[in-house]
This record gives structure tokens, sequence and C-alpha cells, in this order.
């Protein structure tokens, strides 16, 4: 069980993650009803809470949804029914669930309902860097930021009781440097009775149903809650100014800890106003006009000027002429993440101090120097010999493929050798562009195919293919079943038959979900067998140029850390291979076309495998034309089994 | 009153142990009452690829460390030492693995060990090289290389006083649990493989 700190004594300073940290901040709340879909950087929250509700004898209600969407609607059907709930997302994931957060505003709730955003700027682990406090001011959400990892306990505890205060949704946007920045965090009490949960529904259409009659009432409610919150926020427990000099610093959440740290390296802290922002949507009222008292305001903010162009609003409509400063004039970059260099730098420019060297003439990267490293499939990954069978196959019927990509480990096919990631769009993505593809790409020896995961097909993936057999689109879509959602942490998903505490559920088929949908013909290979998978792969190729329709191939083998888990907790030590140096020819096959990290080039062209790489996954000894590849000792049949079929333990 | 923030950056390639060398820094700080931050890297970046992580402990606010004032820099990998490098401060001591990972990218030029201690030691005040991963290897497993970097920069004086051996011990029961004993055996190993990498 991950992140057993969550439920640590009450009156004790633990080490959290901020994710967990924000679980922390929800069980002492109160909080009854959990949902979300993994996602970096937010998949902690709900899995900290999936181990407390384990320990806590199902207290509160903790599930993985299917989607952001359904998670999202899930929360807010239990708030309406009473309970403090809240869905947990990445920031491109409220664009899924985007339907029901609008109506949520209108409707608001009986209990309490705070969706979590968590950001990602400079795009770590996402396609696009998005600040999801535009969402708040789009919806009339009110938008509550921790200023730092180091109160985001407090400050998804005051959203949750916020919004059971005022009866309406709550955002708590974070960022990466919130959500994956661990700091010493004081626990308080868990009101463990609360936790149950259990809801009251209120019969009421006036309330509960968004028909025009009762939507344009709510529109006008909107509207007055919005001015008087915007108000009512300044006394935010959050919020609060520090120092009495001249100049004033608005740090907005994260932002905070950097003018603050800033203003201190230069030790300017008594020519300066930090004002603290944890409340950046509606930006409190009050607080501005005291801020835009002041004739010079530097606005830290991470993501876009979402702060700074709601002072400037308001800095126009008050006729007040205070200078604010912040990224609408790139004093602070406009992209990426923020950084001391850059606020110092901003500082320094306003206060006139000499800034310390590396802030302004920092060394050099050697960057350009060294060979880049981007994340790859794992040693002993079922993609990797399932895309050198694809190959393999797609070469065979010399066919000129589209390879319609999607979001999980898969993406990294888009490298070298690989190259089986033509676009990469969104969740879900793959198949659904795959219908374009599939109608406008008619060559004879085009062909579509459509590549995703497991979760991602359960996620998004089942309407699109639907659609391709509706409208009869010529394409392959590939499943990538490895039993679980890999890139986020290996959290379990409906084909797992795992819930979010460990409860069995129903493992749902993508075999039978493909063909209830009206697929031809659906196929299962083994990943870890390239022979069966390029068979399979020519059968199901063949099928879409022929008959013209669509086919499902899906390949099912355990992502490789789950299976050395599995393996380990049962005493199995994977046995792994080396090279036979007489047999190698130096060919290279191994470590460029099939391109296992664990393969290494030696001087002399020959390969050599890394012990402390090598998993045991054996493909290698298939793919050699030479048969150099051996284990070490005898092969243990049990390892193979586990590989491929190893499920997530919760 | 916190003592000033000493800023360490924690590399690797992604499936090294970076963020538990790097809790486990943190939580020996803590011991002794000292704040700690870490940053950490999580999601795609994991896969085998290339991994930072920002401790900062004492006085510090923001999670993440400017290039150029680091004062330690641990890697578990030459060339990721040597990615980072431009991280340290003139006054700095770098802790490295002498283990060298290629990228499985076909057809790149992967630079010498010799090449890369060179450019570490161009940016480090100091530099520390231990056979980690070689020694955790003969030992039976490879996973606590980490534990023996933490040792070795402790020996080489890295941490200053912000943290010693007895926390660091107290920190490894606390964050690993049941795999504590050859995790504090490593800490050991490491101590004593700097000490013979500071000697010769």
């Amino acid at each position: 069980m991950a992140h057993r700190e969550v439920l640590s004594p009450p009156g004790k300073r633990v080490i959290m993650l901020g994710n967990v940290a924000i679980a922390r901040g929800f069980l002492e709340a109160g909080l009854q009803f959990a949902a979300a879909y993994p996602g970096t950087p937010s998949t902690e929250i709900v899995e900290a809470l999936s181990t407390a509700a384990k320990l806590l004898g199902g207290k509160p209600y903790v599930e993985w949804s299917v989607n952001e969407k359904v998670a999202l609607e899930a929360a807010l059907g239990a708030a309406i029914a009473g309970a403090r709930s809240m869905a947990a997302m990445k920031h491109v994931g409220l664009n899924v669930a985007a339907d029901p957060f609008f109506s949520s505003a209108y409707l608001g709730v009986d209990g309490a309902l705070v969706v979590v955003s968590a950001d990602d700027p400079w795009m770590w682990s996402s396609q696009n860097e998005q600040d999801n406090r535009w969402y708040g001011l789009h919806a009339y959400i009110p938008v509550v930021e921790p200023t730092g990892p180091q109160d985001a306990k407090e400050a998804a505890k005051l959203a949750l009781l916020y919004s059971e205060k005022y009866k309406r949704p709550f955002i708590l946007r974070t960022t990466t440097r919130i959500a994956h920045t661990r700091v010493p965090v004081d626990t308080g009490e868990i009101p463990v009775d609360r936790l149950e949960p259990r809801g009251e529904f209120h019969k009421d259409p006036s309330r509960w149903t968004l028909v025009p009659q009762y939507a344009r009432r709510k529109r006008v409610e909107l509207l007055e809650f919005w001015d008087k919150i915007s108000v009512e926020l300044a006394s935010f427990p959050l919020n609060g100014t520090e120092g009495s000099g001249s100049l004033a610093i608005v740090g907005v959440g994260l932002g905070y800890r950097y003018a603050r740290e800033a203003a201190r390296i230069l030790g300017v802290e008594d020519d300066v106003t930090v004002y603290k922002i944890a409340t950046s949507v509606p930006f409190p009222r009050p607080m501005a006009e005291k801020i835009l008292g002041h004739d010079t305001v530097l606005v830290v903010e991470e993501g876009d000027p979402v702060a700074e162009i709601q002072l400037k609003t308001i800095a126009q409509e008050e006729g007040l002429r205070a200078r604010i400063l912040g990224k609408r004039d790139n004093l602070l970059p406009r992209y990426g993440e923020l950084g001391l260099e850059k606020v110092v730098n901003a500082l320094s420019k306003l206060v006139g101090k000499e800034p310390p060297k590396w802030a302004v003439d920092p060394p050099t990267s050697v960057e350009e120097k060294l060979p880049p490293r981007p994340p790859v499939l794992c040693p002993g990954c079922p993609y990797r010999g399932f895309f050198y069978a694809l190959r393999r196959a797609v070469n065979k019927l010399r066919l000129k493929p589209v390879y319609s990509g999607d979001i999980g480990c898969y993406s990294l096919g888009v490298l070298p050798p690989f190259h089986v990631q033509d676009t990469i769009i969104e969740m879900g993505g793959s198949i659904g562009a795959g219908n374009g593809f599939a109608h406008v790409l008619r060559g004879d020896s085009d062909i579509t195919i459509a590549i995703i995961g497991d979760s991602t097909f359960f996620h998004s993936g089942i309407t699109p293919l639907l659609n391709a057999v509706y409208n009869n689109a010529p394409l392959l879509v590939i499943v990538l079943d490895n039993h679980t959602t890999a890139m986020t942490g290996h959290q379990p998903h409906p084909g797992t038959g795992i819930r979010a505490i460990g409860e069995p559920g129903y493992a749902m088929s993508i075999e039978s979900v493909a063909r209830g949908v009206g697929v031809g013909k659906v196929l299962v290979a083994d990943p870890f067998d390239v022979k069966d998978s390029e068979a399979k792969l020519l059968e199901a190729l063949r099928y879409v140029k022929e008959e013209k329709k669509p086919a499902v191939l899906i390949a099912k083998g355990a992502c490789i850390l789950v299976a050395l888990r599995a393996a380990y907790r049962r005493g199995i030590k994977p046995v792994i291979y080396r090279v036979n140096i007489d047999k190698c020819t130096g060919c290279g096959i191994c470590y460029t076309v099939f391109n296992c990290p664990a393969i290494l080039r030696r001087e002399d062209r020959k390969a050599e495998i890394d012990p402390a790489l090598c998993t045991g996954c054996g493909v290698c000894a298939q793919i050699c034309p030479f048969n150099a590849f051996e284990p070490v000792s005898e092969l243990n049949p049990e390892w193979f089994k586990i590989m491929r079929t190893a499920k997530p333990e919760q | 009153m916190q003592k000033d923030a000493l800023n360490i950056v924690v590399t690797g390639v992604g499936g090294q142990g970076q963020i538990t060398l790097a809790r486990v820094i943190a939580e020996a700080a803590l011991i002794r009452g000292i704040n700690a931050i870490v940053a950490e890297t999580h999601g795609l970046s994991q896969r085998g690829g290339t991994v930072i992580v920002h401790v900062r402990l004492g006085n510090a606010d923001a999670p993440l460390i400017p290039p150029g004032a680091a004062h330690v820099l641990l890697s578990m990998e030459l060339i990721e030492a040597a990615r980072y490098s431009h991280y340290l401060a003139r006054d700095s001591i770098a802790v490295v693995n002498d283990y060298l990972v290629p990228p499985p990218l076909p057809g790149i030029k992967v630079p010498s060990t010799d090449e890369l201690v060179s450019t570490i030691k161009e940016r480090a005040g100091s530099l520390v090289i231990i056979p980690a991963t070689q020694k955790a290897l003969e030992t039976g497993d490879v996973r606590v290389a980490n534990m023996m970097l933490l040792g070795a920069a402790i020996e080489a004086g890295a941490f200053r006083d912000y943290i010693d051996m007895s926390s660091a011990e107290k920190a490894i029961q606390s964050v690993l649990g049941k795999a504590a004993r050859q995790n504090i055996a490593a800490l050991h190993n490491g101590a004593e493989l700097a000490r013979k990498a500071i000697k010769q």
C-alpha cells in the first residue's frame, strides 16, 4: 500500500509528498467520497486516499473512475446527495470533465465538492501547458491554490470546508512542484466517523435540474455569488500580508515561496510588502485594492498571468494607476516553471540590487555535448517485442502505415528505432483521429493503425471504436494490454478486476467490448512471443485491407515492473540472459532494431548484457538470428507465466 | 532559526533509486530538526529517462535549485552527473557513482568515462567517485547502490553538519522499513568506498 504516512497520528511532523498532504487535508476536513482517473501530477492524491480507505474499512469511499468526466460526475452526484466529495485529475483531465464541471457551478451541492486540477507547467509528463485557473474564471468556480507544498494540506482542508459552507464547487489548483514536492507536514485530527460515505437526496427539480426555466435563475444567482465571494475570500486563512515596504510583490500560489525567498536572497525584505494569495480566482477584491495602493506591483505566479490580468482589470475599474508587472511584459517568462533565478532577476531590476552571480550569469549546461536520454520503454517491456513484430508485419505486406498514437507508455514508441506513433493528441485520440485517417487515406498500400493502451481504451477508446464500426472506418486498432495504468504508477482499471481499495471487481474483457460493439475481427496476441505477434498482426492487417472494415488486436502481457514485483513477492528470481560471444556476429539487430536498454554495444560491435538492467524477459533470444543470447542458468517457467498475467496489487 | 539552505541535486537514470535517496536525506534532516524540501520527477521521465531531484535543507522556501547554486551533486550515473554539473556552485562537491549507462538510442555517440569525469571536475570544487553499482551487484542487490552513494557523500563531508551517519541510519529505518538492514549495510559500504577513493 502506497503512502501509508497519510494516516500518521495527529500532532506529528511527517514528511509527505504534496499530493499525500492534500489527501491528508481532505481526510482532516471529513471527506466522504473521492473519485479520480490517474494522471501526472495528480495521481498520488487518490492513491493515498485508497490506502486510507483500505485501512479505515471503506471510509471514505474511494474509486478509480474510468475517466475524469465520470469521476467528476460521480463526485458531483455524491455531493448533491449531501456528501463531502472530491474529484482529482491532471489539468487536461478537466478538459474531459468540462461538461459536468460547468453544470456543477449552476447546480451547487448539498455537501461539498472540490475538483483538484494538477497543472503541469513545462509539460514534464503532459501534452500541453495549461493553466486551469482560467476554468475557474470561465465557469465561475473559485480557485484555491496552496502557496507551496508547505500548506497543501491546509489548502485542501479549507477548500473542502469553504465548499461545504457556500454549497458551491471549488477548484483546488496545484502544479507539479506542489504535487511532487515532499515537505514536513504537521498532522491534525482525522474525524474518522465523519468519513462514512452516507448521503441523503432531497428531491427538488428547481435545484437539481438545468432546464431553461431554472438555469436562467441560476445564472443570475451564480453571478451574485461571484460578487459576494470576491469580497469574502479576502479573509481566507491562507491569504496574508508580510512586511510593509513600498514595493508590492503578489505571491500567488507557489509564486509566494519564490517571492519570499527572492526578497531574502536580495536582502530587501524591508523594502517590499509580500501579499500571499491562496485564492487566485476570483482575486479577492479588498486585497486587490490594498495592493493597488502601491506604486509598483510585481505579480509572481506559476502559469498564465491569471492574477495579473484580474489585478489590471480591477485597477482599471477603480481608476488606480499602479504599475502592475509580471508576465504580460515578460519580466517573468510566460512559459515553463518559475525558478528562483527568474524571480530574483525580476525583483532585482525593481529594487536596484545586484543579484547573485548564479541569477545573472549561471554556468552553461554541457547538454549539447552529451547524448540525450529521453524516457524509453523499460528493459522487458512487452511493447518492445510487439513493436518489433509490428514493423516486420507492416514491411512484409509492403504497407504504408499511419500510426495514430495515444497517451501512455507506448507514446515512447515515437522514438527511434520504433517510430510507431505518428500522431499523439490526447486520451483516446488514436482511435478517434484514426476514424479520419481511415476515410481519407485511400491508397492501395495505405493503412491506419491506431495504438492505444488498456487503461486509455477504457478511458475514451470505446466510443471512437463504436464510431469506427458504425461508420465502417477501415483501421486496425491495437490495444496494448499490460493489465494496469502503467505510466502513472500502476493503478488498476476496469480490465483488471481490482478496485481502488483492493476489493475484487468485475474484470471487463476488452475482447468482449470489441465484439460487443460489432468489430468483425478480434484477435489476441502474446507480445512476449514475437512470432505469435507477427502472425496475428499479418492476419489482422490483411483483414482490414481485404474486408475494408475495422479490426481489433489485443496484445496481452504484464507491465514488466508489475511482473518483477509479483515475482519478488513470491520468491521467484527471474533468470537473466547473457551473450555467447562466440555466437554473436555483431550484426547489431538486438541493440539497434530491437533496442533493449539492457543490451549494450561493445567496442567490437558485439552485444553484451548489463546484468543490472536485464529483467529476464527472454525476447532477445527470439530475435537474435544467431541464437547468441542464453539464460545464465536454468529457466523458471513460473516467471514466464507471471510475466504474462501479473496485475498490480493494491 | 534554521541553518542557511544547503542545496543538493540528486541525479541519475530513472529507476536507479534517486527518489528514495532524496527521501532518506530529507528524513535524516528532519530527525535532526532541520527543514527539508524535496522536488521530484515523476511520470513519463521515470521510464529510463534522465532524472533530477532537488533537495533543499535548512532555510529554504522554493522547491527548485537554480543552476549554479547547488552545494552538492549526487549522481547515480556519469552522463547524468555531467548533464547537471552546471547546477554546481564554485565551492561545491560532487559524489558520483562510477557507472555509465549509454542511452539506448541507435547510433548515438557516447562519451568516455574520462571525458565525463573531466567535465564534472571542471564544475565541481571536489569530486569523489565510487563504484557503487559494481559493489552493489557484488552484494547481490543492485538496488542498494543509492545508499552506498549516500554513505560515501556523508563520509566525504558533503552534508556538512546537516545530516550524519546516525541520522541517515534512522532515516533508512523509517523510509525503507523491512529493507533497512541491507540498506544500512550499503550505507557503511559506501562510506568505506569513499575512504578508499579519497585516499587515492
